[in-house]
């Protein structure tokens, strides 16, 4: 049987390389990939915390509203990516450095 | 238990109002044809749903405080009022964006439209007593803060700005809830109530997942008041979006996010022992840094835009200085502060978003000799300026010497030293519009239509509260606790 610790390593894992991949990456659908990853550690988390420790609702109502709330955040993430590819026709975080002090 | 959601909505009017305002003013705005300039009905139609949301909340103030949808919304008068500051800078916004020339015609409605959104999140974020109520709140306010930010279209600051602003937003809420399951796990429920009372009786071990955990709970609310280590994102999305949107952000998700964090201070560390005082440690240490790296960085900016987004991040500071005392007379000045805050920024931000709409840019110099040609606006410019500087007799100083006197009775002396340190700093940089406005010859004399006489009123109108504040918050404050407006 899958323990409880298993499940936190996993999600711990998750969340690291979403944070490796936003600090490493330059390409700004990547970087929401990484968004994407630090969410779903989270979502499991809570669903994991759900099963084996506390036998209530609570732990699966905050999964799935994680579920729901990270897809309206990748959409408008998306269509700002969308726009920002327009004008500056790249994905590269790099160039993203017109408002700099 | 149908029965009693049913009669928690009687106590969600202003809540349910505001959400239907914004239901309305989409449908308004799908009756405008798409080249027609002037969109006058749907903000008046604004205007209406916004001030009654706040007639609903004014009736609201005295009232006990009640715990309504099985105790996951607390509405007090703490949330209460605090809302109130909330509706009154969405209206101001409004009426700005429809005076505005920095955004164009065809794009206001979606500002009206996402600014009540905003405001709806904030209500939630602020009443919050639930994880969930908590996040939904936040991400209500994040994901329409990031569309607002990039309103402009085909202006690749504009854009930018809002790139910058989903990224970060996106990072910090992710983790906000990585520290909340931990949170959860531990302690074994989502509302506040019940892990308030888990967080009594805890073994060390738990401590030690749960003190980290609640650091990165703090992310996620850091993010939205801007304070220092997560404050990157605010000068750049400040400056590259709309001036209308900057007066936005710099007043609404800052005061829910403050509420939100009075509210978890308060309820869960008010007991002395080691999560009071790795916490309290925490919100010093930010409290002090936030103050300082805002000031410093505002001195150099070239941009009064800038420079006000700056101001308002060492603001923010100064009221994290209110919610380490922990007491109630920390958490009534931080919000008798973010009374005066909401109508000093404002009023400033108005009189710059109409030299900026007259100039394209709103450098200092584009303030010279505004005294010789509207002296009325110099010289609400000039008050304003002494109040944010915190000069007696006005708010500014009565705000601030409150916050200073809950942290001088809790013995918080080198945090009161370096918050007047900063006060002197920033007096610089406000003083110096002062001195542009007053000494400097004008470099033109072409009129600023943004002037007109209405506008010119309302700014007055706005900058009376901080006169009148300063002068007579006594009696403002004795009316405020015979309606035990505060915290109870």
């Amino acid at each position: 049987m899958v323990s409880l610790s298993s499940y936190l390593f996993i999600s711990f894992a998750l969340f690291i390389s979403g944070l490796a991949v936003m600090i490493a990456r330059k390409n700004i659908i990547a970087i929401l990939l990484g968004i994407e990853l630090i969410l779903n550690s989270a979502a499991l988390n809570f669903a994991a915390y759900a099963r084996f420790v506390n036998q209530n609702i609570d732990g699966h109502l905050m999964s799935l509203f994680i579920i729901v709330i990270a897809a309206a955040e990748a959409a408008v993430g998306l269509a700002i990516v969308i726009r920002f590819f327009q004008i500056k026709e790249t994905i590269h975080i790099d160039d993203a450095t017109q408002l700099q002090a | 238990m149908g029965i009693n959601y049913l009669a928690s909505l009687s106590h969600y009017v202003p809540e349910l109002l505001a959400c239907l305002t914004m239901f309305g003013l989409i449908l308004i705005e799908a009756t405008y044809k798409e080249e027609k300039k002037e969109r006058g009905l749907l903000f008046l139609a604004a205007g209406i749903g916004l001030t009654s949301v706040l007639v609903f909340l004014i009736f609201n103030l005295g009232k006990e405080p009640l715990s309504i949808f099985t105790n996951s919304v607390v509405i007090d008068s703490f949330s209460t009022l605090s809302k109130i500051i909330m509706c009154l800078g969405t209206l101001g916004a409004v009426y700005l964006t429809s005076q505005s020339r920095d955004i164009q015609g065809n794009l206001k409605p979606e500002f009206a439209i996402m600014a009540t959104g905003i405001l709806v999140g904030g209500m939630l974020l602020s009443s919050a007593n639930n994880m969930l109520v908590l996040f939904i709140g936040i991400e209500t306010l994040s994901i329409l803060s990031y569309v607002l930010a990039s309103l402009k279209k085909n202006d690749d600051r504009s854009a930018e700005a809002g790139l910058k602003y989903a990224l970060y937003g996106g990072i910090t809420s992710g983790i906000m809830l990585f520290g909340m399951s931990h949170i959860f796990g531990v302690v074994g429920s989502i509302n506040f109530t019940d892990i308030a009372v888990g967080l009594k009786s805890l073994s060390e071990g738990q401590v030690l997942i749960v003190l980290p955990s609640f650091l990165l709970f703090l992310v996620g609310i850091g993010y939205k008041i801007a304070c220092v280590p997560f404050h990157m994102w605010a000068p750049d999305v400040y400056e590259g979006s709309p001036i209308p949107v900057t007066t936005f952000f710099s007043i609404v998700p800052k005061v829910a996010g403050l509420a939100a964090l009075v509210r978890i201070s308060t309820t869960f560390f008010a007991e002395p022992g080691v999560l009071n005082v790795g916490w309290v440690g925490t919100l010093s240490i930010i409290a002090a840094l936030t103050m300082t790296v805002g000031n410093i960085s505002a001195i150099g900016q070239q941009s009064v835009k800038r420079m006000l987004a700056y101001s308002s991040i060492s603001h923010a500071g100064v009221m994290i200085l209110g919610i380490i005392v922990m007491n109630d007379l920390g958490t009534r000045s931080v919000l008798f502060y973010s009374i005066t805050y909401l109508f000093m920024t404002l009023a400033a931000f108005y009189i710059v978003s109409f030299v900026n709409d007259k100039y394209g840019n709103d450098h200092f110099e584009r303030f010279s000799g505004l005294i010789y040609r509207y002296p009325m606006m110099a010289i609400m410019m000039t008050i304003l300026m002494f109040s944010l500087a915190g000069i007696p007799p006005l708010s500014g100083f009565v705000a601030k010497f409150h916050i200073f006197n809950a942290l001088i009775i809790e013995k918080y002396y080198t945090l009161a030293v370096i918050a007047g340190i900063n006060s002197v700093i920033a007096l610089y940089y406000y003083l110096k519009i002062v001195r542009i406005m007053t000494l400097k010859p004008s470099e033109s004399e072409e009129e600023i239509q943004g002037f007109t006489y209405v506008n010119q009123g309302v700014v007055v109108a706005l900058t009376i509260p901080v006169v009148v504040l300063g002068l007579f918050w006594e009696k403002v404050l004795m009316v405020a606790e015979g309606a035990k407006v505060f915290v109870q």
